[in-house]
């Protein structure tokens, strides 16, 4: 049975192979990379989703700290420097943390904010990147 | 009472085959979903997104149809109490988790609301596998 299960379940997933994120739970459409993001300039707004405490040790230049714990107070202060042209662009620690995807995806949602994207490779990426 | 544990055979079986036609219909929900529990890396969620499903709905025909029914029945039950264990852990976390267990349906459940229809299920089955065991057992011995 457990084999079994395997065939259906493979061809389901060759079916969704092109619409499925495979490596990230994150799609491509809504990832960046560092030089992408690095390259759009000042039509780049950073948003640090990290906690308090690691946004306060080190962060992007520029970046405002947006994180859930303090989502409420945080979104009022970052909001009137948004502009829909634009591109803001998240991050959190490193590949692996998931605080970008959901900040993100509150941006999206709850903002009503367009053009938001997630930095692939996180704080890490930007830091092995810019040192 | 043969009837009624038939009854209970095809209510467990048919609970598992909505469920995971529900999930079949939507993997990459079901993926976000697991991977909110925040205890799986993606390119293991992603995949078991697409797994699992199969695995309920084919245990599920196994109850209804008693075919391969010891195997449907104790692959649903370590994956109801393995469910069980990652829904308690994460609540212990402080995440606050969509189970995704019944596709949007069980959206707003809250947590006693999960735990309690998980548990039901749960003692449903280990009622069906003692009874079976116990059956087979009597069997045996009058073979």
């Amino acid at each position: 049975m457990l084999a079994l299960a395997c065939l259906p379940a493979i061809g389901e997933g060759i079916y969704f192979r092109d619409k499925v994120s495979w490596q990230s739970s994150i799609p491509a459409s809504e990832l960046v990379t560092v030089d992408q993001a690095k390259a759009w300039g000042e039509g780049a707004i950073w948003v640090d989703a990290r906690p308090d405490d690691e946004f306060a040790r080190d962060h992007v230049p520029g970046a405002f700290s947006v994180n859930e714990d303090r989502w409420n107070e945080l979104l009022p202060q970052f909001l009137p420097n948004w502009s829909p042209d634009k591109k803001v662009v998240v991050y959190c620690g490193a590949e692996s943390c998931n605080a970008a995807r959901e900040v993100a995806k509150r941006l999206r949602d709850e903002a009503q904010l367009q053009n938001v994207f997630v930095l692939d490779g996180g704080w890490e990426g930007w830091a092995k990147k810019s040192r | 009472m043969k009837f009624v544990w038939r009854i209970l055979d095809l209510i467990a079986g048919g609970i598992f085959i909505y469920a995971g036609v529900l999930k079949v219909l939507d993997p990459v929900r079901f993926g976000l979903d697991i991977d909110n529990y925040k205890t799986l890396p993606w390119l293991i969620s992603v995949r078991l997104a697409f797994y699992l499903p199969w695995l309920e709905i084919f245990c599920g025909v196994a109850l209804v149809f008693r075919f391969l029914y010891r195997g449907g029945l104790s692959i649903l039950a370590a994956l109801i109490l393995v469910f069980i264990g990652a829904t308690v852990a994460a609540r212990m976390r402080g995440l606050d988790i969509t189970c995704g267990c019944f596709g949007h349906a069980s959206q707003h459940w809250s947590f006693p609301q999960h735990l309690a229809l998980d548990l039901s299920i749960f003692v449903a089955l280990a009622a069906l596998l003692l009874r079976e065991l116990k059956w087979g057992a009597i069997n045996d011995s009058k073979n």
